[in-house]
């Protein structure tokens, strides 16, 4: 919780402690978990949440959506009660005010509702509306040509809803697929990570930039995107007119992949779970990357000719993404804050490398998103696949998907309402060449790597 | 060069979380960044409790220190 001493400079109190309720990472983990366990415990005693967590079902014309949702209108009332009591109770804690929360949310999911019932009318797939770009689009035109009070941005909390939702992805995913395609995704990430960074790097040391920029750019484009960016610049203190220039490079090319990527992907006719790898290689945000990613899923199928499922395209993004290039930001920020100490030009503060960063920068969601999967597993493990598919999909696992589509849509919605373009700051030349060249690099190699080097793994990635 | 200590020195007096000169809310940081919540946040863990320091004009780690450490009052 935030408070303001002596009257000056604002800082945050610290302790061991602190942190289990004062970070949005923490805050996905027990707000996942509980789902997954309370959903875990009704369904033992035979019963399921698949009541609250409801969602639009598959439409065609205007009857049928108008009986299902006056069918559903209640259950989407109070889905929208709970969330919103959760929702608040965990803002508050991180400092918003519930009465600016508490409005912006209400908006949030009942233009989520009408993106996610848009997504699922029949023809949506022949229209192009895949429901994360829609969300995307619509939140960016809402942003910048019509414009929204700055208070309202108390409820778009991209990233508190995106891990939400991958913590909630986690138990939809088995844990022996971790295990089995963990070391690819590492792989893979590592050597597109290192690549990228290295490229974009000594490309802005060629072009005369200073190295704190240059590592902070390079982590931007290589490792997890503003979060990576935002790290490294503490790790290695950078200047502060630094983190905006990442901050802008990174936003412009991550909304550019968003769209690029799964149009280049379904052009080449990739399958579901390599696109996913795909994009989980190249592109920078969590967000940005699963949106590009469900809206790639989302196509699978007969009528486009890409084989695989909406699954497998969020299971091989999720597992480069997150187990591959996420966890290792703290090594990340680590090694650069050792050479930046070591051997760029001393800064007027008298720096320190600290190892305990690896821990204290580490995404802790990512525990969340591995316990689910953990306990997922083990739950279904006694079951036969008959039996799975009968009983334990329909009572645990649909619910569970139903709810992180729900957080997806937010986090997506949410990007596209706070990018505001003008607010940007301008990165300059010589910057936006670096990092252009890094992501020309990263989008190659990661193509090449997910589509021909590893692509039996991808395209055959096995889901719940 | 900088030593490379490990979390037990959390507790050092002339840290830059306890000077004036040091702002890390993260409100404020996503304020002054703009752009930082849009695909990020101020309050996740990769942030750790970095923030701005206004006499140096430097974006570091609250764990850091330098010779003009001046208490917070």
């Amino acid at each position: 919780m935030k408070i303001d001493q002596g009257g000056e400079a604002k800082t945050t109190k610290s302790g061991v402690w602190q942190e289990f309720w004062s970070k949005e990472d923490w805050w996905a983990v027990w707000l996942g978990l509980g789902i997954v366990l309370l959903a875990y415990a009704l369904f033992m005693g035979g019963k399921s949440i698949s009541w609250i967590a409801v969602a639009p079902a598959k439409w065609s014309n205007f009857s049928q959506l108008g009986a299902q949702l006056s069918a559903n209108g209640i259950r989407y009332v109070a889905l929208l009660g709970i969330l919103l009591v959760l929702f608040t109770i965990v803002t508050s804690f991180i400092g918003q005010r519930p009465k600016e929360f508490i409005p912006s949310f209400i908006c949030l999911f009942v233009v989520s509702l009408v993106i996610f019932t848009a997504g699922n009318w029949d023809q949506a797939n022949h229209y192009n509306l895949e429901p994360p770009l829609v969300a995307l689009l619509l939140g960016l035109a809402i942003s910048n040509l019509i414009g929204l009070p700055r208070w309202l941005d108390a409820g778009f909390r991209v990233e508190f809803y995106i891990k939400l939702g991958i913590v909630l992805l986690g138990a939809t995913l088995p844990f022996t697929l971790i295990i089995w395609a963990g070391p690819v995704a590492i792989l893979q990430a590592s050597v597109v990570s290192i690549i990228t960074f290295s490229t974009i790097f000594f490309a802005a040391r060629k072009l005369g930039l200073d190295h704190r920029l240059a590592a902070t750019m390079g982590a931007g484009g290589a490792v997890c995107g503003v979060s990576a960016a935002i790290a490294v610049a503490g790790a290695v203190r950078a200047k502060k007119e630094h983190p905006p220039i990442a901050i802008s490079l990174v936003v412009f090319w991550a909304i550019i992949l968003i769209f690029t990527l799964p149009l280049v992907s379904r052009a080449l006719h990739l399958p579901a779970g390599v696109g996913g790898a795909w994009i989980g290689t190249s592109e920078f945000a969590d967000a940005a990357g699963l949106a590009a990613a469900q809206s790639y899923g989302g196509l699978a199928g007969p009528d486009t000719g890409i084989s695989g499922t909406s699954e497998q395209a969020l299971a091989s993004y999720t597992l480069i993404k997150v187990i591959g290039r996420d966890v290792w930001i703290g090594i990340w920020a680590f090694a650069l804050a050792v050479i930046a100490v070591t051997k760029w030009e001393r800064s007027e503060a008298d720096p320190k490398a600290q190892i305990g960063q690896i821990w204290w920068r580490f995404p802790k969601f990512v525990i969340g998103f591995l316990i689910a999967s953990l306990l997922t597993t083990l739950i279904v493990r006694g079951y036969t696949l008959g039996d799975y598919n009968k009983v334990v999909k329909p009572s645990l696992i649909a619910p569970i998907t139903a709810l992180r589509t729900w957080a997806f849509t937010f986090s997506f919605l949410s990007i596209g309402l706070t990018t505001r373009f003008r607010e940007f700051t301008a990165a300059g030349a010589r910057p936006f060449l670096a990092f252009t060249i890094g992501v020309i690099v990263n989008v190659i190699l990661g193509y090449i790597l997910s589509a021909h080097v590893f692509g039996h793994y991808w395209s055959v990635v096995p889901t719940h | 060069m900088g030593a490379v200590k490990s979390a037990a020195s959390n507790k050092t007096k002339a840290e830059c979380r306890n000077c004036a000169c040091f702002e890390n809310d993260p409100a404020l940081i996503e304020e002054t960044y703009k752009g930082l919540s849009a695909m990020s946040s101020g309050f996740g863990s990769a942030r750790d409790e970095d923030g701005l320091c206004n006499r140096h004009s430097l974006y570091l780690s609250a764990r850091d220190s330098c010779p003009q450490f001046t208490k917070r009052s």
